[in-house]
């Protein structure tokens, strides 16, 4: 990847964090759109696995920084998430949107799923509901979040470079 | 290059497996632990983060707030609406309550529904009233408001009645004016029509000696047996011109406006029969008895005038009288043949002309 592209990416993944701070307090939504997800794919596919890693435990020490409980549970969850995207780049942000939509989702109810487990946020039947119903809503919502990013920076950014 | 390749996969397990251990260590650290390191973080390099997302929050915050402080706005102005409508409906009905109370007997409350005629400006021209004949309803039974005379019944089912405006074709009502003296036939003014004209009345057959000013008031006659006397019509606007040679015709303004009549009373036939009183404030007897009073001073004044008159010629009279006297004596002549004038005969008084004031006042006192 180019230094273009590097800046590029940079860019986009901190519009992205940005977004996370900005844009989903103000739509508040139950089932919320994980924009730094979206950052971490974008960003994880251009790196090799062990910096992606560190780039999810980095974006995970920010959320964790602004989570009152299970602090470390973000960095942990997006740790692993980054390395995933990142090992799984062939396959994922191939030219087939749908696919991307799909990994999206997975990579953000996998995320959700450490997170929970991993951060003790919830227990027993408000934990099942977690997992099987609001973080399966907020992956779908992000996933659509994503695919939208991805074809509108599609002409910007190289994704087959890496 | 298989090595480089196998170096690098274990530099990034070795990382992956790093971070994976840094995590864990933060999940597992104290509260008291993490929250330094989590607070530190917030006041360095997470910061701008912390105020964006506060800044937007504050928005959301803001615009919630605004939405429901419309919602109130939207509430009270609602409520706002509904208080006017509550407080005509509230005037309304108490008037009709006070209605029924001067009435006392005779009557039977009922809500009234408008119906419109079809092809016309939503004129109403007949009112759906919830009570019928069970409730001692009859046909050409009188509907009243407070306001004055409504309609009367067409149709009496048991349970509901059907009764016709001022504004039907149908409608006539024998009519008087506040002095009396002026009686006539009400019509609806333009039956059919639209506009305002459609809730006019006419007020025809008005003897062409009669002359009514604008605003006298006018008011059921009790001829015919449908209507007792008194209940309120409406008021004179003018004169109308038609071909009528002997009689005239006046435009008149309903004292009830159809589109406020929500709840009404209908008379008994018991109650016509009897008459209604000075339920709707009898002007007609109050004016007779103005008319009487004013002609009672009259004649008062009249009698006075005629007695100081009187009493003067007496005076001057009797003033000419002594001094011709007088000067005869001084000048020693005789006095004339023709009889002397009896003054201490009272004379035969002068009577006033015939009014209504009370008997023997107009008799004049002995010179």
């Amino acid at each position: 990847m180019n230094w273009a592209g590097t800046a590029r990416t940079i860019l986009v993944c901190a519009l992205m964090i940005l977004m996370q701070y900005t844009v989903r307090p103000l739509l508040a939504w139950r089932a919320s759109i994980d924009f730094l997800i979206i950052a971490l794919l974008l960003g994880a596919v251009r790196m090799r696995p062990g910096g992606a890693a560190v780039y999810g435990f980095l974006l995970g020490l920010v959320a964790d920084s602004l989570d009152v409980g299970g602090f470390g549970a973000a960095a942990l969850g997006m740790s692993l998430v980054g390395f995933a995207a990142s090992w799984l780049k062939a396959v994922f942000f191939a030219d087939n949107l749908a696919l991307n939509g799909f990994f999206l989702f997975l990579a953000k109810w996998a995320f959700d799923l450490i997170f929970l487990i991993a951060g003790r946020h919830a227990h027993g039947a408000e934990l099942a509901m977690q997992i099987f119903v609001w973080s399966p809503l907020s992956a779908a919502v992000t996933a659509v979040a994503g695919v939208v990013v991805l074809s509108l920076l599609k002409p910007l950014m190289d994704v087959r470079t890496a | 290059m298989a090595n480089a390749a196998r170096l690098g996969n274990r530099v990034d397990a070795g990382l992956l497996i790093g971070c994976m251990v840094l995590s864990l260590v933060a999940v597992v650290l104290k509260e008291e632990d993490r929250a330094p390191i989590a607070s530190a973080l917030r006041r360095t390099i997470v910061a701008p983060l912390v105020g964006l997302q506060r800044g937007a929050e504050r928005w959301r915050t803001s615009w919630v707030s605004s939405e429901q402080r419309q919602a109130v706005i939207d509430s009270l102005s609602l409520r706002a609406v509904n208080t006017v409508a509550l407080k005509s409906e509230n005037d309304h009905l108490r008037k009709a309550l006070g209605l029924g109370s001067r009435l006392e007997w005779g009557f039977v409350p009922a809500e009234a529904l408008h119906n419109t005629v079809p092809g016309t400006d939503n004129l109403v021209t007949t009112l759906t009233l919830t009570a019928g004949s069970t409730a001692g309803i009859k046909r050409f039974s009188p509907v009243v408001a407070p306001e004055g005379l409504v309609g009367t019944i067409q149709t009496a089912d048991p349970t509901m009645s059907i009764a016709i405006l001022y504004t039907n074709i149908d409608f006539r009502a024998s009519a008087v004016a506040a002095d009396g003296t002026t009686f006539g036939i009400v019509y609806p003014h333009a039956p059919g029509g639209s506009g305002s004209e459609a809730y006019m009345l006419e007020l025809r057959g008005v003897p062409t000696r009669s002359t009514l000013k604008p605003g006298t008031v006018i008011y059921t006659s009790g001829l015919g047996g449908t209507f007792p006397r008194g209940i309120t019509i409406g008021t004179v606007l003018q004169e109308l011109k038609t071909s009528e040679v002997w009689t005239r015709t006046y435009l008149v303004q309903p004292a009830v406006a159809p589109s406020h009549i929500t709840s009404v009373l209908v008379l008994t036939p018991q109650r016509v029969t009897q008459g209604t009183g000075n339920v709707w404030g009898a002007t007609v007897n109050a004016d007779s008895a103005t008319r009487k009073i004013a002609a009672a001073g009259d004649s008062i004044a009249r009698q006075a005038a005629a007695l100081e008159a009187q009493a003067r010629a007496a005076v001057l009279d009797s003033v000419r009288r002594a001094t011709a006297d007088s000067v005869r004596r001084l000048l020693g002549a005789t006095p004339p043949v023709s009889a002397p004038v009896d003054t201490t005969t009272p004379r035969k008084p002068i009577t006033p002309r015939p009014d209504t004031a009370r008997p023997g006042t107009g008799r004049i006192p002995p010179t």
